[in-house]
Parts: structure tokens; C-alpha cells; sequence
């Protein structure tokens, strides 16, 4: 009995668990070997002599030094961060509020409204980008942060106004009420009571907005032009391919330096923003 | 009196989030649609002129816009298929705590984490390497083999479809876990006292639970595939060679200079995603509709 449990849960849950994780984790070990192993490997034949295609026998961290030095990487990774923390923190007021008046508060047309806001979610870049490029040229923001930091929120919004709503339908109305007797205003409860007891809501809403601004790309490579305002992935992308050629090396090594922000954020919250989520599907 | 005040706090709360979402979203929705209506291009030397459905009946006469729209569908469908089922068996597997279910959490969201553009390249340089690589023989090969039995494109169907799945699966997986998390625990357990069978269990019981959640996660699978643009775009490296309608208005648009064609095409996107939105949202009920 015993032994066929033990056998059991390595036929339905070890080895499913291991094919599920090395198949994730593949991509990123190759983008690793590539980033480290020198041209002179990178460039020739499979049946070379001395050939380890899944090692590399010299290691070299040139491909990091001629990203920092050779381009202008390190100005993209700040360019990332201040456009995704800007956007990200207008986009959580936002919807904080928006979500906290369709969750709690009774007026006409209240489903109507969240209804359509989270209809507008659904709105594809694909969909939208042709008459944003028209109208950031008319503001001549074109080729500034504010392109992006005014037309992120076109889809961070929507998500975490869903998102937190979900989230302050959970918290009973009672804590609520008890704080309105005792005297505080709907507004003070709102900011006193109900936003602290949200704080999970609040930061899984807040992780997924910053995630998706880092990691934006249409918008990014449409209204920004000048190498010095790009952010990570547009860099990366346009600036280390010139054309056919491809700086294999740095583009792999760019692409593991920019993207350490969003894991570390991920490490440090990956069970607040479950914990949130599923608060939010709950409601 | 505490109502009229409690209306007025609604709209005021409301007000920032929809001033937003109408200049940079309606806004250009509108101008899209109008634009759609005309011939509106930068290389015009005469002033733009409305066209009525011109556009739109060049489109439904052009073959490549079929073709576009078919591979759309296509490459939409079999994802969030396979998307579903393989992050269903993710959200299960996780759903149970173990030692190290923090770092799998981590590995297993990472791709989702991992900005797309950039993760693309690294798929892009595993399956088409370039000429002098270590193993461009045997991908190249591969990618011969796939093409030859099912005809040119395939490859990059293949390519676009692998970065798809191995990107939205974690999504859907943690979604769905979140879901699986919501339902009481005390169901799962009287199911069990029931069935042996799991796989009974599985269908009779999880599936039936999960169902609002399933929806949602279809839903957001599908749409996000419909109006996919930048993936594929960087996998097939630019080229033409397994169009889709994202792409084709993006040539259309930003090469081509022809907006209004392009908003046309674009526009196309919205009756696909209506549809899906109808039917899910009339199978099943949303989670955040019944307890309004």
C-alpha cells in the first residue's frame, strides 16, 4: 500500500513537476550559456573540435562589460524603472479609488461602468496603437517618458481597478460600518479601514502593473526614438540588431541584466500576489 | 441624504480612472473607427478623403487578409487549448504545500515575469540559429522537416505557438491556483470522502468549481493571442512568413503609411473578440458577477 502510494506520487506529481520546471527554466539556461561563452565559441560549426553545446569551456563576462560600456544600457534600465514605478503608481490610485466606489458604494449605472472598464482591458495594443501614435504626435510628447507614463495606464488601469474591486467585495461591510459609528467619515474608513486590510490586494495589483509596464514593447518602440530614451526591452532589441546582425552575446547578456528587477520583485512578493489573486477571484 | 452624498463620492472616486480611460482609450477608439472610414495616409498628396466601407470591402475581397484572419484563429485556438490544459495540471500539482513550493512558484512564473520581447529572442536564437552556430545544422534541419510535411510557415507556426504556451501556461497556472485556493477546502475534502476515483473527481467536482475561473483564464488566453503583434513579429524576425492580422495591420500602418486601411484591418480584431466575450461570458457566469 505503501509503496504503491510512493509510486504513485512520483508518477503524478515528481515527474510532472520536473518536466513542467525544466521545460521553464530551459529557455533561460541557454540565454545564460550564450551570454557567457565567448564569440570565437558562439560562432562555428557543431563538429568543431572542443565542442560542449550545453557548456561552455571558457566563460567570459565580455559580453556584460561591452553592454554597460558600448551601449547605453544602464541609461535603459533607469528609463525602465521611472516609467514603470510613475505609471504603475498612478494606475494603483486609480483604480484604488475606482475599484473601492464600484466594490462599496451604491449609484446608477455601477455595474454598467465596472462592466465596461473591464471591457476596456480587452482593448489590444494591436487595436490601439495607430491613433496613439497620431495623438502623442500631436502633443509632441512623441520621444519623451510621458508617451509611455500616459498611455500605460490604457491597460493597467482596468486590471487593477478588476482586481482590487474583487478584493475590497471580501472584507466584510461590518468593519465598515463599526468605524462610521464610532465617527469616522465614509472617506476616513475608506483610507483608515479599508486600504490597510487591502495591503495584499494592493500589492498584487501593484506587481502585476509594474510587470507589465517593464515589460511593454509596442508602445516603447513606436514613441520612443533616440537610444538614450529607450527602455530595456526596446533597447536591447533594436539597438543590438542592427539589421541581419544580431550581437547574439550582449542581447543575451542584456537580456538577463534587464529583467533581474522584475524577478527580484517576484521572489520577494510571489505569495502576496497569490494570496491577493485569489482574494480577488474570491469576491 | 447619505445617498445623494454616497452617489456623488462614487463619481468623484471614479473620475480619475475614466478621465484616463476616455482620452487614451475612447478617444482613439473613435478615431479609429473614423479613420477605418477614410483614406487617411502621410504619403497622400491629395487632402484625406471619406471612403464610406471601401476598406473594409478591399479587405474581405483580399486573400491575404483570409489567410491573416485564418492563421489568427488558428494559432489563437490551439494555444489556449493547450495553454488551459497544461496550466490546469500546473494549478493541481501546486495546489498542495511542499518543501520548495516557493522556488518552483518562482521558476514556474518566471517565463511570465520574463519580459516577452526579450524572452522571444532567446526562442528565436534557440530554434532559428544563425548560419555559423553551434547547432544550426540540426535546427535547421528540424525546421526543414517541419516546413516540408506541413508546407512553408510551419516552422514559424510551430515557433510562435511553443513561446505562446511555455509564456501563458505559468500565467494560467497561478491564475488558476489562485482559483483552486478560493474554493473551500472542505468541498475537495467531502469529494473525496465520496469518490476514490480521481479522475471521477476531477471532472465531477474540480472541473464544476473551477468553471468561472476557467472562463476567465480562456478568455484572457484567447484575446491576448487574437491581438498578439509583437511575438510573433520578433520570431519570424520581421518577415512575412506566417502572417497574422497583428502583424499584417502593423506592415500595413507603419511601413505602408496607409491608416486607414490598416484601422480596418485592426478593426477586424473587434468582432473575434466580442464573439469570445459573448460566449464565455454566457456559458458561464463570471466570478465577479453574482455576488454584486
Amino acid at each position: 500500500m505503501l509503496i504503491e502510494r510512493r509510486w504513485k506520487k512520483w508518477v503524478f506529481f515528481y515527474i510532472p513537476l520536473t518536466i513542467f520546471v525544466l521545460g521553464t527554466l530551459f529557455p533561460f539556461y541557454w540565454m545564460l550559456v550564450t551570454a557567457i561563452r565567448p564569440d570565437a565559441e558562439l560562432y562555428r560549426s557543431w563538429r568543431a573540435v572542443n565542442n560542449a553545446p550545453f557548456w561552455t569551456v571558457q566563460p567570459t563576462l565580455e559580453h556584460f562589460r561591452d553592454l554597460m560600456e558600448k551601449t547605453t544600457f544602464p541609461r535603459w534600465l533607469w528609463n525602465t524603472f521611472f516609467i514603470a514605478v510613475i505609471s504603475t503608481g498612478i494606475s494603483l490610485a486609480c483604480g484604488l479609488l475606482a475599484g473601492y466606489a464600484l466594490a462599496r458604494l451604491k449609484f446608477p449605472m455601477a455595474g454598467a461602468l465596472g462592466t465596461s472598464i473591464f471591457v476596456t482591458y480587452l482593448v489590444p495594443p494591436t487595436l490601439l496603437f495607430i491613433p496613439l501614435a497620431d495623438i502623442i504626435r500631436d502633443l509632441q510628447l512623441g520621444n519623451t517618458p510621458w508617451a509611455l507614463i500616459l498611455t500605460y495606464p490604457t491597460f493597467l488601469i482596468p486590471f487593477s481597478t478588476w482586481l482590487l474591486m474583487g478584493y475590497f467585495k471580501t472584507i466584510p461591510k461590518e468593519l465598515e460600518e463599526c468605524a462610521r459609528i464610532d465617527g469616522a467619515t465614509r472617506f476616513g474608513a475608506m483610507t483608515r479601514i479599508i486600504f490597510p486590510i487591502a495591503v495584499p490586494g494592493i500589492l498584487s495589483a501593484g506587481i502585476f502593473a509594474f510587470t507589465l509596464s517593464w515589460n511593454e514593447f509596442i508602445y516603447a518602440l513606436i514613441f520612443l526614438s533616440s537610444p538614450e530614451r529607450k527602455t530595456v526591452p526596446v533597447g536591447v532589441v533594436s539597438e543590438l540588431i542592427r539589421g541581419d546582425i544580431y550581437f547574439w552575446g550582449q542581447l543575451m547578456a542584456g537580456a538577463l541584466l534587464g529583467s533581474i528587477p522584475v524577478a527580484l520583485v517576484y521572489s520577494f512578493f510571489v505569495e502576496y500576489y497569490v494570496t491577493g489573486l485569489t482574494g480577488s477571484v474570491k469576491g | 441624504m447619505g445617498r445623494a452624498r454616497d452617489i456623488r463620492l462614487a463619481y468623484l472616486l471614479l473620475a480619475p480612472a475614466l478621465l484616463l480611460l476616455l482620452t487614451a482609450l475612447a478617444y482613439p477608439v473613435g478615431w479609429e473607427v473614423w479613420t477605418s472610414l477614410t483614406d487617411l495616409s502621410p504619403v497622400n498628396d491629395h487632402p484625406t478623403s471619406f471612403v464610406g466601407l471601401d476598406n473594409y470591402r478591399r479587405l474581405s475581397g483580399d486573400p491575404a487578409f483570409w489567410r491573416a484572419a485564418a492563421n489568427t484563429v488558428a494559432y489563437a485556438a490551439l494555444t489556449s487549448a493547450v495553454k488551459l490544459a497544461l496550466g490546469l495540471g500546473l494549478a493541481l500539482l501546486l495546489a498542495r504545500p511542499f518543501r520548495g513550493r516557493a522556488l518552483v512558484f518562482l521558476a514556474i512564473f518566471l517565463p511570465w515575469a520574463y519580459p516577452a520581447s526579450v524572452s522571444v529572442i532567446g526562442w528565436y536564437w534557440t530554434l532559428s540559429p544563425p548560419i555559423p552556430t553551434a547547432y544550426s545544422v540540426f535546427m535547421g534541419n528540424m525546421k526543414y522537416a517541419v516546413d516540408g510535411a506541413l508546407g512553408g510557415g510551419a516552422w514559424a507556426f510551430v515557433s510562435v505557438t511553443l513561446f505562446n504556451i511555455w509564456r501563458g501556461s505559468s500565467f494560467i497556472g497561478i491564475f488558476l491556483l489562485a482559483g483552486i485556493n478560493a474554493v473551500p477546502p472542505e468541498l475537495f475534502e467531502c469529494a473525496a470522502l465520496e469518490s476514490k476515483s480521481a479522475w471521477r473527481r476531477f471532472w465531477l467536482v474540480t472541473v464544476p468549481l473551477l468553471k468561472p475561473f476557467l472562463a476567465l483564464a480562456v478568455f484572457l488566453a484567447l484575446t491576448t493571442a487574437f491581438a498578439d503583434l509583437a511575438n510573433v513579429w520578433m520570431l519570424t524576425a520581421g518577415r512575412i512568413v506566417y502572417p497574422v492580422l497583428g502583424t499584417h495591420a502593423y506592415w500595413l500602418a507603419i511601413h505602408g503609411g496607409q491608416f486607414g486601411p490598416a484601422s480596418a484591418l485592426s478593426l477586424t480584431l473587434a468582432p473575434f473578440l466580442l464573439a469570445v466575450l459573448f460566449v464565455l461570458f454566457r456559458m458561464f457566469d463570471p466570478p465577479d458577477q453574482e455576488r454584486a
